[in-house]
């Protein structure tokens, strides 16, 4: 191989250096040799998929007969061709609906969805006039979704961001994990509500059921009616006159202001006794665990 | 003589009076009741278990002599590419059949997570996020790339969601099955905590179920979500900590994944209680057969991948998962050790620093690693050097599966998932009912009464 000149090995990738030098070497399927990574490689972080669209351009879906798969992918379509504004009639309780929209949209459904209702949405508007199933806005980062009837258990999930707000009762175990954003119940809420919430705020309008605010971290909750108990390490607090000048704003906002007003809501926040468990005396980890 | 009375000649080193030692009350086990009744809580440490329980060591390879044809051990073509989840429509395609598995940014040093991501790049091969969600720099190093989807959702981003090759749900750890994850006040950095959406420097104890479903039935239609949010594209993995194996994959694979994978009890942490670490779970060469039983049982043989992770530390384990019926390896401990861990570098002091010799460290809780690879303190972060350590993490990758060849080609096979379970045989009882080979020199597999006639 006296015919390559150094110069020339150096233009040359690993590769072909060791083609061109006859050697063979250990070879691992498919590729060979030490593969040089790029830093830059920016394809990694495309986010292939913003369309611009208009609230003002308005169209309706019948949803009859087509699959979920089916639904939220005609939706993306319908975004990529600029409408803003998409209705989704009978929707006949599909689980995964809507999905996963990381962008603006005023998205209406008419009727009732099944599980995971708009879970992992980062942006638009949703109006559900119906009831929906477990884990509705699971995960949800920003925007809002109101939902007109009831909602199942796990509502708002692991939600980071967003308004989401139920006018009817939900189920149990509201908010769990809740990160961030907020959740407004206009009925009853069920047992183990915001259990190990991190962040975030969470207003339930009628009742509480057992073991509300288990293991939370932070956040608060507001209860208008009875709590049937707290959970490990939730104790009440003084409700202040930022809280009520919030919690006024919020569900005027959303038309759910109680006739009675907001003070006698009761708000809930962590004990933060499980913080720093290690720290503290043994007759007090008795009392939390 | 009287009992008890002194010899004349002092021809004994030992206590001839002393009845003997207790089995059950040793000396570690004592000092380890006078440390818990001062601290009135379960010890924490890394790593994982430290008794003994039937392994890889217990199983051996059968090659070809004159019953078998062997194939040229270092030189003739054995194909090691693996498909994970070969029915998505984007499938996870791996050069060899080792991946990094899923380590937190938070247990471990951003400079650990971009020199393992690099490391497996140059490989071939994926990495993983772990709990707390994606760490830019890991992703952009990562030319594959698996999503943790964690009970805790720490961080859990579905933009982030997008750009990943694979999910995977995080249902349960081999290393300590059933519970969450732990990630000590010390390693909660401003960053790690915000990450997170958490207070800094609390004590994280992350939940142990999902949050959004409870069972089987609801876990079907979660994958069904994540399926809908990233557009049926890439493949959905459970991680299930090894327990009741058999029943468990059998209701993983009701739930249709893409891929599957078993921890074995051998598996590490970061974190966790000592106790979890040496009390749950089953060894590898038992989960792993069960799985592959479960997966064919239910005819989704090359549709469903099975992927093995837990006490994987050369070759030879490699070799012998594969052959057990598992697709690909992970590994995380093993890595880590790639990486430093437990090495004697001339700027650590063990003693001095954490209290032991190197090679006997397990203290990744406390955050002081002092090889800067489990921590966040930035002095000992500048001890791991990012390009270096990613180049051991590329070799010793490379090794894996240059060991694991060696023995796919002695037992004859030009790809090394034509290993089967016919090429091992067990050194113990133990290993021969767990992983159901015969037992080394005989035609008996315990546990089966005609291994030849099943």
């Amino acid at each position: 191989m006296a015919s390559v000149t150094d110069a020339e090995l150096k233009e040359m990738t690993q590769e072909e250096r060791v083609k061109a030098l006859g050697m063979t070497t250990e070879q691992l399927t498919g590729k060979s040799l030490y593969i040089e990574f790029d830093p830059d490689a920016e394809e990694r972080f495309t986010y292939p998929w913003a369309p611009d669209v208009d609230f003002n351009k308005r169209t309706e879906l019948d949803c009859d007969g087509l699959t979920t798969t089916e639904v939220n992918a005609k939706v993306r379509d319908l975004m990529n061709e600029g409408y803003g504004t998409v209705v989704l009639q009978n929707p006949r309780g599909m689980h995964s609906l809507g999905v996963g929209i990381l962008n603006k949209l005023n998205l209406i459904i008419e009727g009732s969805t099944g599980y995971f209702a708009v879970g992992l949405i980062d942006g638009p508007n949703v109006r559900i006039n119906g009831r929906v199933g477990w884990s509705c806005g699971e995960n949800m980062m920003s925007g809002t979704v109101m939902i007109e009837k009831n909602a199942g258990s796990t509502f708002g999930a692991a939600m980071r961001g967003g308004d989401l707000v139920c006018r009817g009762s939900v189920g149990s175990r509201t908010g769990i994990d809740q990160k961030g954003g907020t959740i407004i119940v206009g009925g009853d809420t069920g047992a183990l509500s915001g259990f190990m919430m991190q962040r975030g705020r969470m207003v339930v309008c009628g009742n509480a059921g057992k073991n509300l605010g288990d293991s939370m971290y932070d956040g608060t909750i507001y209860v208008g009616g009875e709590i049937k108990s707290l959970g490990v390490d939730a104790v009440t607090a003084e409700l202040t006159d930022l809280d009520k000048a919030w919690l006024t704003r919020k569900l005027k906002q959303y038309g759910m202001m109680p006739d009675k007003g907001v003070d006698h809501f009761t708000k809930v926040v962590a004990g933060k006794m499980l913080w720093n468990y290690d720290n503290l005396e043994p007759n007090e980890k008795k009392l939390i665990l | 003589m009287a009992d008890g009375d002194m010899p004349k000649k002092p021809a004994l080193a030992r206590d001839v009076n002393r009845i003997g030692d207790s089995f059950i009350f040793p000396p570690r086990v004592m000092d380890d009741i006078h440390i818990k009744s001062e601290l009135g809580r379960y010890r924490m440490r890394g790593f994982s278990l430290f008794k003994k329980i039937p392994h890889w060591d217990d199983l051996t390879f059968m090659p070809g002599t004159l019953t078998r044809f062997v194939i040229e051990g270092y030189r003739e073509k054995c194909d090691t590419d693996v498909k994970i989840g070969p029915r998505a429509k984007r499938p996870l395609e791996l050069d060899i059949p080792i991946y990094i598995t899923g380590m937190s940014f938070g247990a471990l040093s951003y400079e650990a997570k971009t020199a393992l991501a690099r490391g497996a790049t140059m490989a071939g091969t994926a990495t993983c996020s772990g709990e707390g969600g994606m760490i830019p720099d890991e992703r952009r190093y990562s030319s594959k790339w698996f999503y943790q989807c964690i009970q805790s959702r720490y961080g859990f981003n579905p933009n982030h969601l997008v750009l990943a090759d694979g999910c995977e749900f995080f249902i349960g750890q081999g290393c300590k099955v059933g519970l969450g994850g732990h990630l000590m006040g010390q390693k909660v950095t401003d960053q790690v905590a915000e990450m997170r959406s958490l207070p800094a420097g609390i004590d994280q104890r992350s939940p142990a179920r999902h949050p959004d479903w409870l069972g089987p039935d609801d876990l079907a239609l979660k994958i069904q979500e994540i399926r809908e949010a990233t557009d049926w594209q890439i493949p959905i993995q459970l991680k299930l900590g090894a327990a009741r194996v058999y029943d468990d994959v059998r209701m993983a694979v009701k739930c249709d994944p893409d891929s599957i994978y078993i921890d074995g009890m051998e598996g590490g942490t970061g974190a966790g209680p000592h106790l979890a670490t040496e009390d749950t779970g089953v060894p590898g060469i038992a989960a792993i057969r069960q799985a592959r039983k479960a997966i064919d049982d239910l005819g989704k043989r090359g549709e469903i991948t099975l992927i093995y992770a837990g006490g994987i530390r050369n070759g030879a384990d490699v070799a012998k998962a594969i052959a057990l019926g598992a697709d690909a390896i992970a590994i995380g401990h093993s890595a880590m050790m790639a990486l430093n861990c437990n090495k004697d570098i001339p700027e650590a002091n063990y003693p001095e620093e954490i209290g032991a010799e190197p090679g006997y460290c397990y203290h990744c809780h406390t955050g002081r690693c002092p090889v800067g690879v489990a921590t966040q303190d930035p002095v000992l972060r500048s001890r791991l050097d990012p390009d270096e350590a990613a180049e051991r993490v590329y070799n010793f990758l490379h090794t894996l599966t240059i060991e694991a060849q060696l023995f796919a080609r002695a037992c004859g096979k030009t790809n090394l998932h034509s290993l089967e379970p016919e090429d091992l045989a067990a050194l113990t009882m133990e290993a021969s009912a767990m992983a159901g080979v015969p037992l080394a020199g005989t035609n008996h597999t315990v546990g089966i009464e005609d291994y030849h006639h099943l």
